[in-house]
């Protein structure tokens, strides 16, 4: 048996595995994944003790409006309503990073679920499963997104759940791969010759290496997420004003953009931050755990 | 040839079904009574029970669903709540308005995207390389709308360039230039993002095929390095194609950001405007036509697909 084995081996070209850095396993996170996972800590940090440490985000002063950066006081100026940029930005860490995470959970959870079942059931469990799935890949994402908020009306919740539903997908699809391949292997053959009941093996031997795949994936979905629940808040989606949230604030200040350009910029700026964080940090873990997963929705 | 493109159409058929059930839900999961919505406050009860009785409502789901497939087929997508008006050629005029827009995006994306992912697949460790790299991170990280501002505030309301917002010049408009005027930065705010993610994609997709056992069989035979070069890009057309594919339906999702901001009269800025006029006729139309295009455009990929990798056909 080993003979045959190796004599496959060893019949293999030496280029197979080519020697370039690509393909070389890096088993340290890069320098800029560190910093990445740092940043996102940061941003976590500010999003669950921020909002005690500012004053009221909601308090303005009229005669005190539209300052630029850098004023005394006001770190970041102040808007249109004369409320402090910054006391603003750092309240709505909470609900802007709540908008773009929750919806990646939910799908992590809901996705693996649907991906693992699909991948241990019989021919037509699978094809109905992934061919429903499918229907939601012939929609351009956002605008699916758009549509169910919009159809079930403004407010977190429901942009939380529209995000939710066009996430889903895609990490199904991510699952659903990965537990084909692990079905083929021989310690599957085991646990089922073993009397394993299905669930068994769905959650014990699947699902934890169903898990690494899934979990790098969604961490660069939470960099969309982000960026997408801020947009559905700037078409007027999400939150309503005047509560402090990135997508509103950039959608509130556009509006002074020729008196106060720089103003609109500010709450962009942070949720490009959080969304490159999180993207660096997801490539990063890839590279790490040197899974490969399919791309993007 | 022939066979492989009818079977894809064949197999585009379901998911056109799914795609109807989808949106027939999104219409039926609306909180609120479409007919007082259509009525008013002060609608009599004998009025109320006319319209429910004309729009179909006391029919079983089903039904309804059978009755708005038959509607939606013969081109009749419902009438605008908030402009009294048919709603299929406003989506229409829309939708040419999107082409347009996501066309040139597209051009740009492409063309952007293929330099820069050669350029820091080819050398991994210069300046540019890097620069590449962080442009390509950092443009699929960017919100979109928030590219737009930030050209118009420099671009356009700053240096003046570039007109701001709409398609044609208000007076003395018309003609090309002037559409090629409007069209420059919102196409630029629309590529940016797709042409970071191909960027990512041929990156990786040549450093694929460079580390091929053929890129060494042939440049062991004396061949030059552009024609190496040649032979490698070949086989980098069929990913480029997957993800070009991939990127440009996104555009047509994604666009609807970019139209709000320029006030680009396609079928995004159509959207936005009834989110705020909880318009949902012409939100559903809007979704159904972008899906189709989008269906339609994966089997144009998908027929190229065919055309250039040969293996796929069987």
């Amino acid at each position: 048996m080993t003979a045959t084995i190796d004599a496959t081996t060893s019949a293999l070209p030496e280029s197979a595995a080519p020697p370039t850095t690509t393909t070389r396993r890096r088993r340290r996170m890069t320098v800029s994944a560190r910093i990445a996972a740092g940043v996102v800590g940061l941003i976590v940090l500010v999003a669950i003790v921020g909002p005690f440490l500012v004053g009221d985000p909601n308090a303005g002063d009229a005669a005190r409006r539209l300052l630029p950066v850098g004023t005394a006081g006001h770190i970041l100026g102040t808007d249109g309503q004369g409320r402090d940029v910054f006391a603003r930005i750092v309240d709505g860490t909470r609900l802007s990073l709540l908008a773009g995470l929750v919806p990646v959970l939910f799908a992590a959870v809901v996705g693996t679920a649907l991906g693992v079942t699909a991948g241990l059931a019989g021919k037509w469990g699978h094809r109905s499963i992934m061919r429903t799935l499918d229907v939601f890949y012939a929609f351009p994402a956002v605008l699916l997104a758009i549509a169910i908020a919009a159809a079930l009306g403004s407010g977190i919740s429901n942009s939380i759940i529209a995000l939710a539903v066009i996430l889903v997908p895609p990490v199904a699809r991510v699952a659903e791969t990965e537990t084909r391949r692990l079905a083929d292997l021989d310690y599957m053959d085991a646990a089922r010759a073993s009397g394993a009941s299905r669930l068994a093996i769905a959650t014990r031997q699947v699902l934890p290496n169903v898990a690494p795949p899934v979990v790098v994936y969604c961490t660069a979905l939470i960099g969309l997420s982000i960026v997408y629940a801020a947009g559905l808040s700037f078409l007027g989606l999400g939150v309503s004003p005047p509560t402090a949230e990135w997508g509103l604030m950039v959608s509130d200040h556009t509006q002074y953009i020729y008196t106060a350009p720089f103003l609109a910029a500010i709450p962009a700026i942070a949720i490009l931050v959080a969304s490159v964080a999180f993207n660096v940090l997801g490539d990063g873990l890839r590279d790490l755990l040197d899974v490969r997963s399919e791309a993007r929705a | 040839m022939a066979s492989y493109v009818g079977k894809r159409l064949l197999m585009a058929i379901p998911i056109l079904f799914g795609v109807s059930i989808v949106i027939f839900i999104t219409i039926k999961i609306i909180p609120g009574d479409p007919v007082a919505s259509l009525l008013g406050p002060t609608g009599s009860p004998e009025a109320r029970a006319a319209l429910t009785e004309r729009l179909g409502l006391n029919d079983p789901w089903p039904v309804q669903y059978v009755k708005w497939l038959g509607h939606t087929l013969t081109g009749d997508l419902g009438t605008s709540i908030a402009r009294r008006s048919d709603v299929a050629p406003m989506v229409l005029d829309a939708l040419a308005n999107t082409l347009i827009l996501s066309a040139a995006a597209a051009v740009i994306a492409i063309v952007l995207g293929v330099a820069v992912g050669a350029l820091t697949a080819l050398r991994r460790t210069g300046v540019l390389a890097r620069l590449g790299n962080a442009l390509a991170l950092f443009s699929i990280s960017v919100p979109q709308y928030s590219i737009g501002l930030l050209l118009i505030i420099y671009l356009a309301a700053g240096a003046g360039l570039f007109p701001v917002s709409g398609m044609y010049a208000a007076n003395g408009g018309g003609g090309f230039v002037d559409l090629f005027n409007h069209l420059i930065l919102p196409a630029v705010t629309a590529a940016l993002v797709p042409a970071g993610i191909i960027a990512r994609m041929f990156r990786s997709s040549v450093l694929d095929v460079m580390s091929m056992d053929f890129v060494e069989a042939l440049t062991a035979r004396g061949l030059s390095h552009r024609r190496v070069m040649l032979h490698a890009f070949h086989n980098t057309v069929p990913s480029l194609l997957t993800v070009a594919g991939l990127q440009i339906g996104y555009l047509l999702g994604g666009v609807i950001f970019v139209e709000a901001v320029f006030a680009w009269p396609g079928i995004g800025l159509l959207v936005y405007q009834s989110i705020t006029q909880r318009d949902l006729p012409v939100i559903q139309a809007g979704v159904l036509v972008s899906a189709l295009a989008f269906v339609m455009l994966n089997l144009v990929v998908d027929a190229l697909h065919g055309l250039v990798d040969p293996r796929i056909r069987a």
